[in-house]
């Protein structure tokens, strides 16, 4: 059997190599050869991922736990660094792990003579060993120190050429966005800490407290774990980016493309949903909260949605499309269907990563263009690019077959069935899935389809990636048509996804029963998702398979669109920025002011006093030495004569 | 034959009083510097000498601090001549009088 800690210990030791390799040549005009990097960069990885493997399929099917030893221990807290390798934990690490391979693999032809070669391995590998912590994790303090990790990691890509100061600025607005939901991480975890104690920061123990109250101490401490509830919502807001947190994500594009494809689409952004499923068991019990959670990913993913629609940068438009997806996912969890939502999160993985890395391909071969105006009518010249994007395409729509339909079709089943509201929750997210076949079918018809907008003379250079690129595209391409089929509601006996997860999330999904008033067999959800998608498809080619005007501004949506885009920005400029100005007013003017006035009246004090005291100097060591001398005697003589008792 | 306790303070009170007589009368620097040292070690023979009347055991308190007292008096031995020797540089006098110019 293999132990454990190898899995997340392989990037780290990649990260930590390559770390050494960037710095030691950091000096030279060449670096390293990239070669021997990109095999570094690629082994760790993947030896991790083999690691996963043949514990997935090799051993036993109970849960793993392995402690290494005890991290904190002080009077009020005791915490044990383990980890837990249970199903849900198994999914989401073969997912990580795997996309994680194929995507570095990518990355080895998309960097080619980039000089930041060998650092920017290192950040892949250390966003791996972050990503397998926060998942591998047996208590909440290490999932934190993981969560923490991908949020640093995000920072570094996303900033990644940070030459450009717009590049840097991304990286920093992601980085404090995050912080800002991690706050309610900690909070939530300190909420807990003083419900339960130590035991329930560690998830086996705050199952096992949860289920061992009895109804009465239940009602007691229920207003704290809404409160913990909530809190750890809030901090799945910030990485999973939604309302309101979700500025950072369209932002963070201005990273290199594979770390589009593998931080903001197919594994950080998916770590709310994790922690949803994995807490479980605490969301069932605070339906109050599980509702918030429902309606913040209705409203993200229509918001996105929308969004998505007024976007001329192709990545932006995949930006949007994966926080709306990650609402959908956020619906599945707040009707309390956690392993819907984590089967979303891995066929999600495979579409938008084939997606991003397609999107990635076009770049690439543009020369860096990413404006959906200078392109078009790429089909011929990249052929097999373009059936990428199409495959991803048509499952990220729900077109029948492919991994989206059976994924996307399942959250709208679990939203109809959810009480009287479900029938209106299901319109409303079949609203934004024809919204998604419409903005998806305009990136696809500006792409592919029409002629070719650009400069001329690099028509001639546009071509299909090379090998390296491609396998891993084509790799992705074929997860994104089947993967949907490890849990295929309409062929009976095709639920190895459900089966597999049941031993963590059952007991939690069975807690809350919620009759739904009409029943209708799974054929009907899939026939009226096909409609949807086809007449989101067909909404999109009569709309947008025109000529595009040729336009020589910014990228960026104008109009109605940008007022729409940049509502949470303005949102936030609104309210917590200015209360941030505020409070740094404040401190500038009226704290500062109090301060400086303290000091001077301090200062004045002590030079009349120490006029005072120059003025009795007499300036000759040897009498002063006397004078002390003296005093020393004088005191002698005080204690002798009062026996020291003065 | 027994050396009483309190002649072994009485040689240490002398010690200290002269120690203290020549910080205090003497003007050159060095002497000032010698008369502090023997002061000191005035203090330690006090030590010792208390140290003597005690049992065996109550007694080691008495002998260690003094051996602190010396490798403290060393430290600063080396510090004050240092800078004895930085001032004697800049003011070309020995006279502890005419080191009175760092007026406030």
């Amino acid at each position: 059997m293999i132990p454990l800690w190898l899995i997340p210990l392989f990037p780290l030791l990649g990260a930590i190599i390559l770390g050494i390799i960037s710095l030691a040549s950091s000096d030279s005009q060449k670096g390293a050869p990239e070669f021997l990097l990109g095999f570094i960069g690629l082994l760790f990885p993947l030896l991790s991922f083999m690691a996963v493997l043949s514990l997935s399929f090799g051993g036993a099917n109970t849960p793993i736990q392995e402690t290494l030893g005890t991290w904190i221990d002080i009077s009020f807290l005791q915490i044990q660094f383990g980890f837990l390798f249970d199903s849900l934990s198994k999914m989401m690490l073969l997912f990580v792990t795997g996309i994680g391979s194929l995507i570095t693999w990518y990355s080895i032809g998309y960097m080619k003579h980039d000089r930041g070669f060998a650092r920017f391995f290192a950040y892949m590998n250390f966003f791996l060993f972050s990503m397998i912590i926060l998942v591998l994790a047996d208590s909440l303090p290490l999932t934190f120190l993981g969560w923490e990790g991908v949020g640093l990691c995000s920072y570094l890509l996303i900033g990644f050429w940070h030459k450009d100061s717009q590049n840097a600025i991304a990286g920093n607005k992601a980085f404090i966005v995050n912080r800002v939901g991690d706050i309610g991480f900690l909070i939530a975890m300190l909420v807990l800490l003083s419900v339960g104690g130590s035991a329930f920061l560690s998830y086996e123990g705050l199952n096992a407290g949860l289920a061992g109250l009895s109804q009465a101490e239940l009602v007691k401490i229920i207003p704290a774990l809404a409160l913990a509830a909530f809190f750890f919502f809030f901090g799945c807001t910030g990485k999973s980016a939604q309302i309101p947190l979700l500025t950072w994500l369209p932002d963070a594009m201005a990273g290199p493309t594979p770390v589009s494809a593998l931080i903001h689409a197919a594994t950080m952004v998916t770590s709310g949903v994790y922690l949803l499923a994995r807490l479980s068991n605490l969301f069932v019990l605070v339906p109050s909260v599980l509702s918030i959670v429902l309606w913040i990913g209705l409203l993200t993913a229509f918001w996105a949605a929308v969004a998505g629609l007024f976007q001329n940068d192709i990545k932006k438009v995949l930006a949007y499309s994966t926080i709306s997806q990650l609402g959908f996912m956020f619906m599945a969890a707040g009707v309390a269907a956690f392993d819907v939502a984590i089967f979303h999160v891995f066929t999600h993985a495979f579409f938008k990563a084939a997606l991003f890395l397609g999107a990635g391909a076009v770049i690439h071969s543009l020369s860096g263009e990413q404006d959906m105006r200078k392109m078009g009518g790429l089909i011929q010249k990249m052929p097999i690019t373009a059936i990428v994007m199409l495959f991803g395409f048509f499952a990220i729509i729900g077109f029948p077959g492919f991994a989206g339909f059976w994924s996307k079709d399942l959250i709208l089943e679990k939203l109809f069935e959810f009480g009287a509201m479900g029938p209106y929750l299901y319109a409303f997210a079949l609203l934004t899935a024809v919204l998604t076949a419409v903005y998806m079918g305009r990136l696809i018809i500006m792409t592919f389809f029409g002629s070719y907008r650009g400069s001329l003379e690099k028509s001639e250079s546009i071509h299909d990636p090379s090998f390296s690129m491609l396998v891993p595209m084509l790799i992705l391409t074929i997860g994104s048509a089947f993967a949907g089929y490890l849990w295929a509601t309409l062929i009976p006996g095709a639920n190895w996804f459900e089966q597999t997860l049941a031993p963590v999330l059952s007991s939690a999904q069975n807690h809350i029963h919620v009759q739904s008033v009409i029943h209708l067999s799974p054929l009907v959800f899939a026939l009226v998702g096909t409609v949807a998608a086809f007449f989101g498809l067909f909404l999109a080619w009569f709309i947008f398979n025109r000529p595009v005007p040729l336009s020589k501004d910014s990228s960026d949506p104008k109009g109605f669109g940008a007022s729409w885009t940049f509502l949470w920005d303005t949102i936030h400029q609104w309210t917590s920025v200015f209360l941030v100005k505020m409070a740094s007013w404040f401190m500038s003017v009226v704290v500062n002011h109090f301060v400086l006035f303290v000091q001077w009246l301090l200062v004045g004090i002590v030079e009349i006093l120490s006029d005072g005291a120059r003025a009795i100097q007499v300036r000759k060591v040897r009498l002063q030495m006397g004078l002390s001398f003296v005093g020393i005697l004088f005191v002698i003589l005080i204690v002798y004569v009062y026996g020291g008792a003065v | 034959m027994e050396l009483h306790a309190s002649y072994i303070q009485i040689l240490a009170l002398a010690l200290f009083a002269i120690g203290i007589a020549v910080a205090l009368t003497r003007r050159n620097v060095f002497f000032v510097l010698m008369g502090v040292e023997l002061s000191l070690n005035a203090v330690n023979l006090s030590f010792i000498g208390f140290a003597k009347t005690l049992a065996f055991e109550a007694s080691i308190a008495g002998q260690i601090v003094p051996l602190f007292t010396i490798a403290i008096a060393a430290a600063e031995a080396c510090v004050g001549l240092a800078m004895i020797i930085l001032i004697f540089r800049s003011q070309d006098s020995m006279d502890i009088d005419n080191y009175s110019n760092m007026k406030g």
